[in-house]
This record gives C-alpha cells, structure tokens and sequence, in this order.
C-alpha cells in the first residue's frame, strides 16, 4: 500500500519536474528570439523580420512539399508576386498597408491556383520543371512588366505609420509567422492533413476512402500560394524596395534546398533552417571580417554565393544521414516537450 | 524574321546538344538530370582557363575541359546518384539542383562573376544565312549535333547500348547477362557529361559567358526540347531542340520586338513546353504514354 | 443495392472487361472469382470510378453512379480494401482509422485549418469512434504504431478496420483471405457474416481461396478473360466443368502476368 503511495508520489514529482523542465525550454526558445529584438536594437530587428519571412517561406514549401508531395522549383514567383502586388497596391493605388498585404495574399493564392491546375495533369519531375520553367517566365516577364513593377528600378513599398518602426515591423512578421505555425499544426491535426497524407502516398487510396484528391490538391497550392503571397507582402515592406533581382530562379532552389535541409513536415526544423539561411548572407560577412585570418579570395561575390554553397553541402549531409533533416536530429527533444505520448 | 529562324536553327542545336544528354540520364536512370547545364558550364571555365589565362594551345584547353566535365560527371555519379539509388526520384532530383548550385557556387568562388570571352574554335567572319550573321562556330555547332545525335542513337542500338537501357529496366537481369549496373552507370554519367561539356566549350564563344550561364538561360529549353522529343529518344531531343530554338527565337520576334513583350524568349519556350505536357505528352517520338 | 451493367473497358488493344454484368442485393455476401488476370481487380477499379469504362453503367443504392468520381462514390458509402492493401504506411494505425473517418468528419477542411472551436471537439469524438473500431478487431496494442512497422496480417486487418471506418453500406473486399492461414481464413468468414448481420453490409468480395467462398458467399460470379464465364450458387459453381477448366488450363495461360497485379 505505502509502496503505491511511494510510486505514485514519485511518478507525479517526475512529471512534476518534467513539465518545469519542459516549460524552461520553452522559455529559453522564445527568450533567444525576443533577446536580439530587446538588445539588438534596429539592425537585430531587421534581422528577425528577414528571417521570419523566411520561415513564412519555408513552411509555404513545407504545405506543397511536405504535406502535398507536389514539389515546386518556381516559388520565388509566388513569393514575388506577392511583394510587387503589395508594393503596387501601396505605392501606386495608395491604399493602405492591411489592404496590400492582403492584395499580396491574393494574388500569390491565384498565381498557385493556375499553378495547380497544370499539376493536375503534369506530374512529379515533369512538374518540377514546368514550375521551374514558370518561375523563369515570371522572373523576365512579369516582374519585368514595366507598369506594374516599375521595371529595373523597382517598386516602392512604403510601410505604414503603425509598423514604421522596425521593431513593430519585426512584431508584424513574428506575428505571421505564429499565425501560420499555428494554421500548419491544425493543418496536421485534422482531417485535411490526413487526406494530404493519403494523396501523397496514394491518390488512388485516398479516393476511395472518400478524399477529393483534385480539390485537395488545388487546395495545398492555394494555400501554399497563399503563405507566400504573404510572405512576400512583408518582404516588399521590409525591404520598402522590390526588384525583379530578389526573386531569380536560384533563389527558388534556394528555398527547396532550405525546407528539405530543415525537414519536411518538421515545423521547428524549417524555422530553425530558414532563420539560418535568412540570416547567413547578413551577418557573414561581419563574421568573416572578424576573423584574426583572412582567406584569400573573400570579396563581395563570395558572400553572394556561400549561402548555396553551405546548403548545399548540408543538403548531402542530411541527404545521406538523416533524411528527416534538422527536424529528425531535434525529434528527441520535441518528442520531450510535447510530453512523453507519441 | 527569316534571321531570326536561322538563329533559332543555331541556337537550338546547343538545346539540343544538351537534351540529349538529358535524356541518356532520363533513359538509363529515369531521373531529370537538372545539372546537366553545368557540366558545359565547368568545361567553358576549365578551357578559358587553361587557354586564357594560362596561354596554352587551344586543343589543350578544350581537352581540358572536356576531361574536366567528365571528372564531375564521375564525381557526381558517385558521391551524389549512387548513394541515393534507393530514394525517390524527387529526393535526386533535388539532389541535382543542388549540384548545380553548388557547380556556380564554386565558379563564382574561383572566378570573380565577371563576363569573360572565350575565343572560337574557328576564328574568321561570320556567314549570311537568311539574313543573320551566323558565324562559323555555330556551324561547327550544328555540325557536331547531328555527328553526336547520330552516332548515340547507334549507340543504344549496340549491345553496350542495350545493356544500358536494359540496367535501367532491370538491375538484376542486367547482371544476370554479365553487366555490372555501377560500369553502366559511371559509363551513362560520363557520356552525359562529356556531351554537356562539348555543348558548354561550343557555345560559350558564341557570345560571352558569366558563371552559370549554361543553367539559366540554356537548362530549360533543353529540358523543353527534351520533352518535347518525347524523353527517352536521341534524335527526338535533336529534333526538340532546333524546334525549340527556331519558337523560341521566333517568340523573341514576335512577341518580342513586335509587341514589346518583356522575357519573350522564355515566355516562348514555357508556352510551348505546357502546350507539348499538356496536349502530347508522350512527345514527338517517345514511346510510353 | 450494387447493379453492373454491361461494363466494357479497353486498355490499347487489350479488352480486360467486355461486357459485364453483375448485381449484388442488399445484404447479400456476393463472391468474385476467376483465374489470374481475368479482370477481377479491374472490375473493382471500374465499380468504385478508378477506372472509367468504355461501356456500362454502374448504379449503387438506387441511383446512377456510372460519372461519379471515386470519392463521390466512397461518400455514397462504397468502402474497399486493396489485393496489396489500402494502408498508409507512414500513419500510424489510428491515424489510418481517422483517415477513413474522412467524409463524415462533419467539418470542412478550412475550418479545421483555421483550427474552429467545433473542430476540436469532433476530433476528440472521430478519436474515440476509432478507438472503438481498432478494439473491435482487436488492434489496440498496435494503435501507436506506424503502419510500416507492422507485419503483414496486421495491417491487412488495418485495412479492413478503414473500410469499416468510413461507415459504408457497401465492403468492397479484394482477397481479404490472402496470406492469412486456413483458422484466421475461417476467424474472417465469421466476421463478415457478423458484419451483414449486425452492420447489415452488402458484401462483394474477390477471393481464391475456394473454402472461404463456399462457406460465406449467398452467390458468386466467375470471371474469365474479361467475360462472365457462369454465375450461380457456390455449391453450384464448384461443380461447373467449364470453372474447373478455366481454372486449371486458364492457371497455365495466364501465368506470365494479367493485369491483376497492378491495382
């Protein structure tokens, strides 16, 4: 009896000490987030912004990837789109800030939407290069379409009174980011991540078990479009500048490198990865100008290309080792801050 | 507009230069070989820079580089196909695309990204043909196309060639017959990448070449000419290609100069790759549906 | 409840169904056999509108489902199993459940994106309601477990334990006796005549193992190179000359692949 007691006292200050332990990991994350924006001050705060944009990015990839199967090369054209829709909206049509993310949103939804509708004939590798393809057409002819994106120059994307300072704006972004980390664990939780799951694997198993494998499949292109309209909303604003130069194709391949190297289907590993690669080309160079030893051909050009560089040798590694990329080297821990059940 | 056929004619030879290396990967190993642009680009760098900037003869520097794009054609096989042979075509594929990042990363990080001339084969003025100045390396270039495309499509008609394609079909009935699959796959890589660094040495001194050029401007519509010769045939790529070069320049024209359209050319090649995908997708000569 | 109409399917040159006819009454225990690579599997492919036929008409529960998409017809309450099983190998074995429990999740798949009160709720309910049908056949231990990691007559119960899920009217069965031993072969019959009883199921099932058939089907439909060879009674068929010789002589022809494999 005493020795239940015993037990059952120790079980309960396990899970007791568990949950503290649990809760002070939680803690410390956000705590390494809000440090750089509480002491960094601006330079810190654009920082954060970028690479919350990016995460945004990556787990736009992670919808159509991860959970759809549908493997895109041509992202970068959501993502622009996005941001010239938004610059558009707020430079030339003067309307306010809410309304052109919104109008950011939208058009990377349709822009997915006709994407889409091409993957539901077009299919695995074939479909890669048609996006790949489409990315390329988008990158020369629209963003180079005078009237709407102010050619070369770029287009202006003046932020609103309320985000101007770049703290708020880092806010905004983290926001967004919340917002969608939270559309995603819901997304997996429920019935529509169950259908991906089943389309992924087999579309001919999920009809039969009642999944409408089109819709669904239009539906993770929306939605992916969606979060990189979005995305590329804020990145118009956060840069206040867009140019057809940010959205090349390599920037693409870029990302998809990104989101595997995280881990498909792995939420803290693509925001982990994408951080890092949001972040590298920024504070590279600082990095390397501190260093007592300079390698010999460092110049402007190397700082353009290490970033690819680096993820493409994670890329092998992870590729040969732990294919679940960051996201599998995290498991344990996750599996321990979610609590003990699978 | 007849110049800008005869340019498209030229054109499409290096697309299609490339496609039929793509589509010795596609046939032996069913993946999308997206770094088969870059075996031209390390051959062109190789070759300017043993002819250039180390001032050899000029067959040097061209076996140079072709030695060059076959190295990494091996490497590639080894480090990169081999070790992925059991996951899925999309996890290669990414796996190429990362290849070609990485093949312009380390160009970019050897060589400053500035244009650079590489000196023609064939030095001397150019020839008038319906109106375009075309000069006499992209007839070599066209030459060498036909000679290639001819003499591979023999090739898969050889026993060598049939164990090919038989190695892709079946691992195990390959080495049944007495083929190791790992000799035909380091023979299929290096085809690929010997062809691809002949396209690369012949093209880039047509105009001037920045690293990376061969896979932005070229990777596509040799993809498209690919696809559009049905993926799995070698005169179908050839016959892809020029088609793809003569719209695609035809587009420029059009579209282009006509309409004030900006990124003609690849609003071209990407019209016509959906049209081929989603109307014929088997392809002008392919085979399976 | 099921009625096939003259169904005629084409692959190429190759005639793999030419016109078949079947019904199938409610709460009937219906029997599919032939050889290899007689069309049985594509009869199904046909039934449930992965295949589209070139000819015939498929009606289920009174109505015309011949232009119905596969998931319209699953909401219909078509449920079936696969030859080479229906599982997702990368959910575990309630996610799998859950997964059946798709068209009667009673929210919409934005709803429960934007993760709505209601959704919470119905998931808990869709839990429970899985739990239930995993105990039933008797796969509790294995609930937590990835599909991937089970042996295969587990996940072959897995599968029928989704057909179930999706709360049908209709059990769509491809050789649910495959790889299982002569006692869980008989443990199945039980269970199927349980099912009509209790669940009062129609049944249509394609099977080889002949003791199975006899025991449980009411009727049975033997096919042969696309065509209905003969139809009737289960003791009735076991004696027809032109069965034994389709299945000895058709065994030898078609040995060298039909396209029953592939579903």
């Amino acid at each position: 009896m005493s020795a239940t007691t015993l037990v059952l006292t120790r079980v309960r200050v396990r899970t007791h000490l568990g949950l503290v332990v649990r809760v002070a990991l939680i803690l410390a994350a956000l705590a390494l987030v809000a440090l750089p924006l509480v002491f960094g001050g601006d330079v810190w705060a654009q920082r954060v912004s970028r690479a919350a944009i990016y995460a945004v990015i990556g787990l736009s990839i992670n919808t159509l990837t991860g959970h759809a199967g549908q493997i895109s090369l041509g992202h970068q054209a959501f993502v622009g789109i996005g941001a010239f829709s938004s610059a558009f909206m707020a430079s030339r049509l003067g309307a306010p800030f809410g309304f052109g993310l919104a109008g950011a949103a939208l058009a990377g939804t349709v822009t997915a939407l006709i994407v889409g509708m091409v993957a539901l004939r077009v299919k695995g590798l074939y479909l890669a290069l048609v996006t790949l393809a489409f990315g390329l057409t988008a990158e020369t002819t629209i963003f180079n379409w005078r009237e709407f994106t102010g050619g070369g120059a770029g287009a202006f994307a003046p932020r609103s009174a309320l985000v101007e300072s770049d703290l708020a704006y880092a806010l905004l972004c983290l926001a967004v980011l919340v917002v969608v980390l939270y559309t995603d664990w819901r997304l997996v939780s429920t019935k529509a991540g169950r259908a991906l799951t089943a389309v992924r694997n087999d579309e001919r198993i999920a009809s039969t078990l009642g999944v409408d494998v089109t819709g669904y499949k239009l539906g993770a292109f929306c939605f992916s479009g969606l979060v990189a309209g979005l995305a590329g909303g804020l990145f118009a604003h956060w840069n206040q500048v867009v140019q057809a130069l940010d959205f090349e194709f390599q920037v693409a391949l870029l990302w998809v490198l990104m989101a595997v190297v995280g881990g498909l289907r792995s939420r803290l590993g693509i925001v982990i990865a994408s951080s890092f690669f949001a972040l590298l080309p920024l504070v590279l160079p600082n990095f390397l100008a501190g260093l007592p030893w300079q390698p010999p051909f460092l110049n402007e050009a190397v700082y353009h290309v290490l970033p690819p560089f680096l993820v493409v040798l994670m890329l092998l590694v992870v590729l040969r080792f732990f294919p679940g990329g960051i996201g599998q080297l995290l498991a344990p821990v996750t599996r321990f801050v979610k609590g003990a059940k699978r | 507009m007849g110049a800008f056929v005869a340019l498209g004619l030229f054109q499409g030879a290096v697309y299609g230069l490339l496609a039929v290396g793509i589509v010795m990967v596609y046939k032996a190993k069913r993946a999308f070989n997206f770094a088969q642009g870059e075996f031209g680009g390390i051959a062109a760098f190789c070759a300017y820079l043993l002819i250039v900037a180390l001032g050899l003869p000029y067959w040097v520097g061209a076996v140079g580089g072709l030695a060059a794009a076959v190295a990494m054609g091996l490497l590639v096989e080894r480090a990169i196909v081999r070790p992925l042979e059991s996951s899925s075509r999309t996890i290669l594929l990414v796996a190429l695309v990362g290849v070609a990042l990485f093949a312009i990363a380390v160009t970019v990080l050897l060589a400053e990204p500035v244009p650079r001339v590489l000196p023609p084969l064939v030095e001397g003025g150019g020839v008038d043909i319906l109106g375009a100045g075309i000069q006499p390396q992209q007839l070599i270039l066209l030459a060498v196309l036909a000679v290639l495309a001819g003499a591979l499509a023999w090739f898969f008609r050889t026993d060598l060639g049939l164990a090919v394609l038989a190695s892709s079909q079946d691992t195990l009935a390959a080495r049944v017959v007495g083929i190791s699959p790992e000799a035909v796959s380091r023979l299929v890589w290096g085809m690929a990448a010997l062809v691809g660094g002949v396209a690369g040495l012949l093209y880039a001194p047509v105009g001037i070449f920045t690293p990376g050029f061969m896979t932005a401007t070229m990777l596509v519509p040799a993809f498209a000419a690919a696809v559009l010769g049905g993926m799995t045939s070698v005169p179908g790529a050839f016959i892809g290609g020029i088609s793809i070069g003569i719209v695609q320049n035809a587009g420029i024209y059009l579209l282009g100069q006509q309409w004030q359209v900006p990124g003609a050319s690849q609003l071209s090649v990407f019209a016509l790759l959906m049209l081929v995908l989603l109307i014929r997708p088997q392809g002008l000569l392919g085979k399976e549906a | 409840m099921l009625r096939a109409d003259g169904l005629s399917l084409r692959f190429g040159g190759l005639q793999v169904l030419d016109d078949l006819s079947l019904t199938v009454g409610e709460g009937r225990i219906v029997g599919l056999i032939g050889p290899n690579g007689a069309g049985k599997t594509s009869c199904f492919n046909c039934l449930t509108g992965i295949y589209q036929p070139q000819a015939g008409r498929v009606s289920f529960d009174g109505r015309d489902v011949s232009r119905l998409p596969t998931h319209r017809r699953a909401a219909a309450g078509m449920a079936r199993t696969w030859q080479n099983l229906g599982v997702i190998d990368s959910l575990t074995v309630t996610e799998n459940v859950m997964l059946a429990q798709h068209q009667r999740t009673g929210y919409s798949a934005v709803a429960g994106l934007l993760g709505l009160g209601g959704t919470w709720l119905r998931e808990r309910e869709l839990r429970r309601d899985a739990a239930e049908i995993i105990d039933y056949f008797g796969l509790g231990e294995v609930a937590g477990v990835r599909a991937s990691e089970l042996p295969y007559g587990v996940r072959k119960t897995c599968d029928m334990a989704m057909a179930l899920a999706s709360d049908p009217k209709m059990l769509l069965l491809d050789e649910p006796a495959s790889g299982l031993s002569p006692e869980e072969a008989h443990d199945l019959a039980g269970t199927l005549r349980e099912l009509r009883d209790r669940l009062r199921l129609t049944i249509l099932m394609i099977e080889h193992h002949v003791p199975l058939v006899a025991e449980v089907c009411d009727y049975v439909y033997v096919l042969n190179f696309g065509r209905l060879l003969t139809e009737g009674r289960p003791a009735e068929i076991q004696r027809h000359p032109e069965v034994i010789a389709a299945y000895l002589g058709g065994a030898a022809a078609t040995a060298e692949g039909g396209e029953d494999g592939t579903a």
